[in-house]
């Protein structure tokens, strides 16, 4: 066993679980409060990567201006969605509601080649190109550096959903709608919030992957990985969301680097059953109490 | 107008055509059918087609989502085992159509009962993700496999045939979707009316309710997972039929999301929804071009400057169909139903 | 004088029939199914243009041998089965004597209706190894070199710069990545290659630093990457010359196109391409036909001043099946499949003017020959770097 290997990978694959992780909590704020589950979190994701291409490929501005702007733009998309489309929909069958976001990624899917063109874009190099070393153990800088980014968000985010009014009103009412709207809470506020910081995460992910995977108006479907992340760790966890982003990153790289890339989904996908079978609501998911 | 059914037996109340008027538009509608192919181009024929294996496939899926509530996402992976098997057995077994379909139907069945036991446990969209691994495992399969399923390259059918006729016509083709369509929606139609049909749905409404009450969840979700799932191997091996050749990405994620698209703008539950949807699916990219076409005199570049809007109509439509009727088509087609019913009253 | 009168009508008549038949030739339908939408767009959208800009060149100048061509089709995001309506629309309606194609999935699909047909041959944007077997596929035909030709054709060119050199394969998890893969494992053992890694990536992979750090233990002296367009092969070349490794990185036809130095800027410099077409882009002309299309370019779109090189294929597409027409036409032949196809194998060393970077010679149903090509970031442009190599 090669254990320097064995690290390296595993630094990388932590990494990659990070971003992983960033994603699965925009998923799973929205989730939790209006339970939604948002087919279109990767074409946001997409639209958010190519906000920041604007801004700091073709318009050259600063990556330190360009990045917040692309994060609000993808919140902004966020929270537009939700007035026009998702608010229309509430207390509807869930699985319309689904249908409503699948329907939306074709949307922007269009509206990026129409805007953008069809053709792979790279951005512009915003991170520290050298490779690190620790030691022996070599970490390539790109990732390196945006696992520093979103564990920043991840944090902020963290923070602000223990501590503040706001993330008393997500957790108020994602336990109980009717109590926390006489509480005076206003619940569409809360719901529009959660789709506006949701996308926001997405936003900031997408802009780091498609820093290291490349930009196409087709690379939103890179977020079905996504969702094998929240499902590991429970689709309204938001400890879930950081814990399975990073085993599944994890597990991930080293499926690839040990066994070979063809057998990562396969691997993925057999533990995923393995797991619900076991616990049907995830890691951390909340188990849902039926009643009659 | 229609002021009320004088149905006084219980029979004639689960009739499946309970008025005069339905067996006569029902008679049209079949006449139209039987003589579509003979008026229509080669193009709306394999489109027609198309959409019949469509309506095959999203009845079944209907089954399942529609009736018993439990989501799938690996229903394109379904009748990738259809496609596969149906063609494995005319190719080394040399069997016609009518015993390579229901046998490649029966396989997929199993497959699927097997695929459906976590969802004693699992539920909602953790179930869906849990068809989807499935969907992904059989893939793996597909590529891997090589003796059987042929590998990347895939394997092509040379042996099409129905009876000891060649099936090397859209034609042919067409004479053998349409009636097995109008059986699977009939076989739909009479599950609601049986006790498996009705405790699908007591399942779908509340499980926990549907056991208390002594349905057996085990048995009957496991039930509409092999009947969903043989319509989905019932739907590939027609699919293999048509296209003579099945490779691994004949069947992606992509086609479970179109099902459960079509049977979610159709209308789950209904047994009209899934046909609906199915056309909607199949034909609005189809028309959507037509229109682009049309624009062609006034602007030249139309169909190439035009191509990603279609894209983003399409999803459009989707969005929009949902918005203003979340319950789908078939609701819609009822509404118009009873207002005509009765006309020139409110309803 | 009667006499004379009926003999001067005789002659005027069939004069008048000569000059309305040559006038008037049967126009030439050829048609497409397009990709401008879908996964494919990125080239899909650039080889449409090509193949209608030829055809608009061709017909401007009096078309081939008399004969216009009247170029017909339909948009399908890459979905075989919208490609296979597509083309039961357009033949119906226009009965097409070519077609253009898509994906490899669609050339199986419709192999079987285009042998009952037998009126239409057909070229596509797929290079499957499996189209070059003509018995199974006699109606299609790969412009240019099948996929394990072009990685045959990199390895040739590897091991004659480094005898013996260490080699790796990287390619994409999906059908289009792993067509070639066995067929160019055993190509690098029979050229005597040192084959130390192959890696399979999953599409749509956020990193690759794993795949690196393999390929760093093992030292290649050359990566060959198949399956893809453009990432995630400039991030492996980032990475790989950010360690300092002296490797060469190589790709096949979809990942030799201008994308590469125009999207990875300097990373991309010496990065070796396989191409049976000449660039855009050129140092040179290479001939006079590459004139004038750059020249009909100038005219047409003033607005675009470099092309990908799918332009050139779509172009390049338009171009072999006109010479398979002249050809034939030459030959006092009728315009039947069975004529042309037999017309399209008997073409052996084509200069096509510049257009191909080859001479074009037909044979297993492609053209399997090939140069390398290398970035010059600096300048912009591929440079070739070798002699024209055959796969036999």
């Amino acid at each position: 066993m090669d254990w320097l290997f064995f690290f390296e990978s595993s630094i990388a694959g932590l990494a990659t679980g990070a971003i992983y992780s960033l994603v699965a909590l925009g998923f799973v704020i929205i989730y939790k409060a209006t339970r939604v589950i948002n087919f279109a979190i990767g074409e946001i994701m997409m639209i958010s990567a190519y906000l920041f291409l604007t801004f700091a490929g073709i318009l050259e501005w600063h990556p330190l201006i360009a990045l917040p702007l692309a994060m609000l733009g993808g919140g902004l998309l966020g929270s537009v969605t939700e007035k026009l489309i998702i608010r229309p929909m509430l207390g509807e069958s869930p699985i319309s509601v689904v249908m409503v976001t699948i329907g939306l990624s074709s949307i922007l899917v269009g509206a990026a080649q129409i805007i953008w063109g069809p053709g792979p874009r790279i951005l512009p190099d915003f991170l520290p190109r050298a490779p690190i070393f620790i030691g022996e153990l070599y970490v390539s800088s790109k990732i390196a550096y945006s696992a520093l980014i979103a564990i920043g968000l991840l944090v902020c985010y963290l923070i602000y959903f223990r501590f503040s009014r706001g993330g008393v009103a997500l957790r108020a009412t994602a336990s109980d709608q009717a109590a926390a709207f006489s509480m005076g809470i206003s619940v569409p506020k809360v719901f529009n919030y959660a789709w506006f910081f949701g996308s926001m995460a997405a936003a900031l992910a997408g802009v780091l992957v498609a820093a290291s995977g490349g930009l196409s108006p087709y690379s939103g479907s890179m977020a079905l990985s996504i969702l094998v992340v929240v499902i590991f760790g429970g689709l309204d966890s938001l400890t879930g969301a950081l814990v399975g982003g990073l085993l599944v990153g994890w597990l991930e790289t080293m499926t690839g680097a040990f066994l070979g890339g063809e057998y990562k989904m396969l691997t993925i996908f057999t533990l995923l059953t393995f797991v619900l079978v076991l616990k049907p609501y995830g890691l951390f998911g909340t188990k849902e109490i039926e009643r009659l | 107008m229609r002021i009320g059914d004088a149905v006084s037996t219980y029979p004639s109340d689960e009739a499946i055509f309970r008025t005069q008027t339905q067996k006569v538009w029902m008679g049209i509608f079949i006449a139209t059918l039987l003589t579509f192919p003979f008026v229509s181009s080669p193009y709306t024929l394999f489109l027609a087609c198309l959409v019949g294996i469509a309506v095959i496939s999203a009845t079944g899926l209907n089954i399942l989502v529609g009736l018993t509530g439990q989501i799938s996402l690996g229903h394109g992976g379904f009748m990738g085992v259809g496609a596969y098997t149906a063609v494995w057995l005319a190719d080394n077994m040399g069997m016609g159509l009518a015993l390579s379909m229901p046998l490649a139907g029966l396989l997929t069945a199993a497959v699927g009962v097997v695929v459906g036991l976590p969802s004693l446990r699992v539920k909602g969209l953790y179930l869906a993700i849990a068809t989807m691994a499935a969907s992904v495992i059989l893939h793996f399969i597909f590529v891997h496999w090589e003796p059987v399923t042929g590998g990347n390259a895939g394997i092509n059918l040379q042996n099409a045939n129905i009876f000891g006729i060649n099936l090397n016509s859209d034609l042919r083709m067409y004479f053998v979707v349409v009636p097995l369509a109008i059986i699977a929606v009939l076989g739909e139609r009479n599950l609601l009316r049986t006790r498996i049909g009705r405790a699908f749905i007591a399942v779908r409404d509340r499980d926990i309710s549907a056991e208390v009450l002594g349905v057996d969840l085990l048995r009957y979700k496991l039930m509409s997972f092999g009947l969903s799932s043989f319509y989905a191997g019932c739907a590939g091996a027609l699919w293999a039929y048509f296209f003579k050749v099945v490779t691994p990405e004949s069947f992606p994620l992509d086609t479970s999301i179109f099902y459960l698209a079509a049977i979610i703008v159709g209308g789950m539950g209904t047994v009209l929804g899934p046909i609906l949807g199915a056309i909607f699916m199949t034909l609005v990219p189809e028309i959507l071009k037509i229109l682009t076409a049309v624009v062609v005199p006034i602007l030249p570049n139309a169909q190439v400057l035009l191509s990603p809007v279609r894209v983003v109509v399409f999803g459009a439509l989707i969005v929009g169909f949902l918005l203003y009727e979340p319950h789908g088509m078939a609701e819609m087609w009822r509404r118009t139903r009873r207002y005509s019913h009765l006309w020139p009253f409110k309803t | 004088m009667k006499k004379i009168f009926m003999g001067l009508a005789v002659v005027l008549l069939t004069l008048g029939l000569c000059v309305s038949t040559a006038t008037a030739k049967e126009d030439i339908v050829f048609a497409e199914t397009a990709l401008i939408t879908g996964v494919f767009g990125f080239a899909g959208g650039e080889l449409h243009e090509g193949i209608v800009d030829y055809f608009n060149y061709t017909n401007e100048n009096g078309g081939i041998r008399g004969h216009k061509i009247k170029h017909v089709f339909e948009d399908c995001g890459y979905k075989v089965d919208c490609s296979v309506a597509t083309f039961k629309k357009l033949t119906a309606e226009h009965n097409p004597l070519f077609y253009s194609g898509d994906s490899t999935g669609f050339m199986k699909a419709i192999n079987p209706e285009l042998q009952a047909t037998k009126n239409t041959l057909m070229s596509g944007v797929s290079y499957a190894s499996e189209l070059t077997d003509e018995t199974k596929y006699p109606r299609s035909f790969i412009i240019g070199p099948s996929y394990t030709d072009q990685m045959s054709i990199l390895l040739t060119y590897a091991a004659k710069e480094m005898p013996g050199a260490k080699v790796a394969i990287v390619h994409s998890d999906s059908g289009f990545g792993r067509d070639p893969i066995e067929a160019g494992k055993a190509k690098a053992k029979e050229l005597g290659l040192d084959l130390v890694e192959v890696i399979t990536t999953k599409p749509g992979s956020v990193d690759v630093s794993t795949e690196v750090l393999k390929l760093r233990r093992k030292k290649p002296d050359y990566v060959l990457f198949h399956g893809y367009v453009l990432t995630p092969i400039n991030e492996f070349m980032q990475q790989m010359k950010d360690l300092g490794m002296a490797t060469k990185f190589m790709g096949t036809y979809w990942s030799s196109s201008e994308l590469m130095y125009m999207k990875a800027k300097e990373v991309s410099d010496g990065y070796l391409g396989v191409m049976h077409l000449n660039y855009f882009n050129m140092e040179k002309s290479p001939g006079k036909e590459w004139d004038a299309m750059r020249a009909y370019n100038a005219k047409v779109h003033p607005d675009k001043l470099t092309r990908p090189n799918f332009y050139m294929f779509g172009w390049f597409q338009g171009m072999v099946w006109a010479e398979v027409i002249g050809r034939t036409v030459d030959a006092g032949k009728e315009l039947t499949v069975d004529n042309l196809r037999a017309t399209l194998n008997s073409i052996e060393n084509w200069d096509t003017g510049g257009i191909a970077s080859v001479p074009v010679t037909v044979r297993n149903n492609s053209i399997p020959f090939g140069r390398v090509f290398k970035v010059n970031a600096a300048e912009g442009r591929y440079e070739p770097v070798s002699e024209v190599i055959e796969i036999k």
